[in-house]
């Protein structure tokens, strides 16, 4: 899981059966610089199910890929981007340093 | 999942077995402009989905990418790794609308 | 499996319920150079008390997540497999 900020919602007029329940949101993964506000975000947003009622600002564990579909089992659902926890708080040592070369973006 | 804008169609006359009879779009993914945050713009690349829903060209769509992709009764048996799950209706960002569907 | 750094925690209430009872923990993968990140960082369970400025090792197997969890319909990817020595 990455960690990721609420950014704004995508609602859909028309969707595949399986996904009613859960509500669409778009997001943006944070990287180390954002998380110690060095620098905004500036990831490539994407699109996460979420069932848990995030809102905007709200940081979320974001689960992704075959994990992000796994709590509907034995059901399937198309889903690739899982809202699997509202984040209270996320703690980070300021200590590390800033990364020479810092948009290193990687799927997980 | 992702959005995208639906550019057109794949017509394939010679294609492996399992995906006959299954439409192909191809979509280009948008993301939120950077600068202004009012509005989506194209971020360049372009993608080929099969379409579960009727997406047609010019509207806007949610894909998922994957091996999620295969997670439908339609694709399930499909060697694909993107799928049209969505029709987009609108887009809010910070609570402002970025992107509205045409009726 | 991964080296990676512990930088950090994070707490939840609202989560996913095979989330209930466990450590999260806030890691980063570094590059060769053993100080810049590779990527952003991750979220990882954790059962063996890891904190800050430790290497731990993760793995994303997630036959090893579900039966570490106890849920097979867990959405966790990443758990930590041990605490580095050396």
């Amino acid at each position: 899981m990455r960690i990721a900020e609420i950014v704004g919602t995508v609602t859909l007029s028309r969707s595949h059966p399986s996904l009613a329940g859960g509500t669409f949101k778009l997001a943006v993964p944070l990287s180390l610089d954002n998380l110690l506000d060095r620098e905004p975000p500036q990831a490539e947003e994407l699109v996460l199910y979420d069932e848990l009622g995030s809102g905007i600002g709200s940081r979320v564990a974001l689960s992704e890929s075959r994990e992000a579909a796994a709590p509907f089992y034995p059901e399937i659902k198309p889903i690739d981007a899982y809202n699997a926890a509202i984040l209270d708080e996320v703690r980070v040592d300021p200590l590390l340093p800033s990364p020479p070369n810092r948009r290193g973006s990687k799927k997980t | 999942m992702f959005v995208a804008k639906v550019t057109g169609a794949v017509v394939s006359t010679q294609k492996t077995k399992a995906m006959v009879g299954h439409k192909l779009m191809i979509v280009e993914p948008y993301r939120l402009d950077q600068e202004t945050r009012q509005n989506m713009k194209p971020v360049g690349r372009t993608f080929v989905a099969v379409d579960t829903i009727g997406a047609g060209e010019g509207e806007y769509v949610l894909i998922t990418q994957g091996s999620s992709a295969r997670l439908t009764p339609e694709t399930k048996e499909l060697p694909i790794d993107a799928v049209i799950i969505g029709i987009v209706d609108s887009v809010h960002v910070d609570s402002q609308c970025v992107y509205k569907r045409e009726d | 499996m991964q080296i990676a750094k512990v930088i950090g925690s994070a707490t939840a209430t609202i989560k996913h319920s095979s989330l209930v009872g466990w450590k999260l923990l806030v890691v980063q993968v570094l590059l060769a150079d053993g100080r810049s990140p590779d990527g952003e960082p991750m979220l990882a369970v954790d059962a063996l008390g890891a904190g800050p400025g430790q290497w731990v090792m993760i793995s994303s197997d997630g036959k090893g997540t579900r039966e570490l969890i106890g849920d097979n319909r867990t959405p966790v990817r990443w758990t930590v497999l041990g605490i580095c020595d050396t």
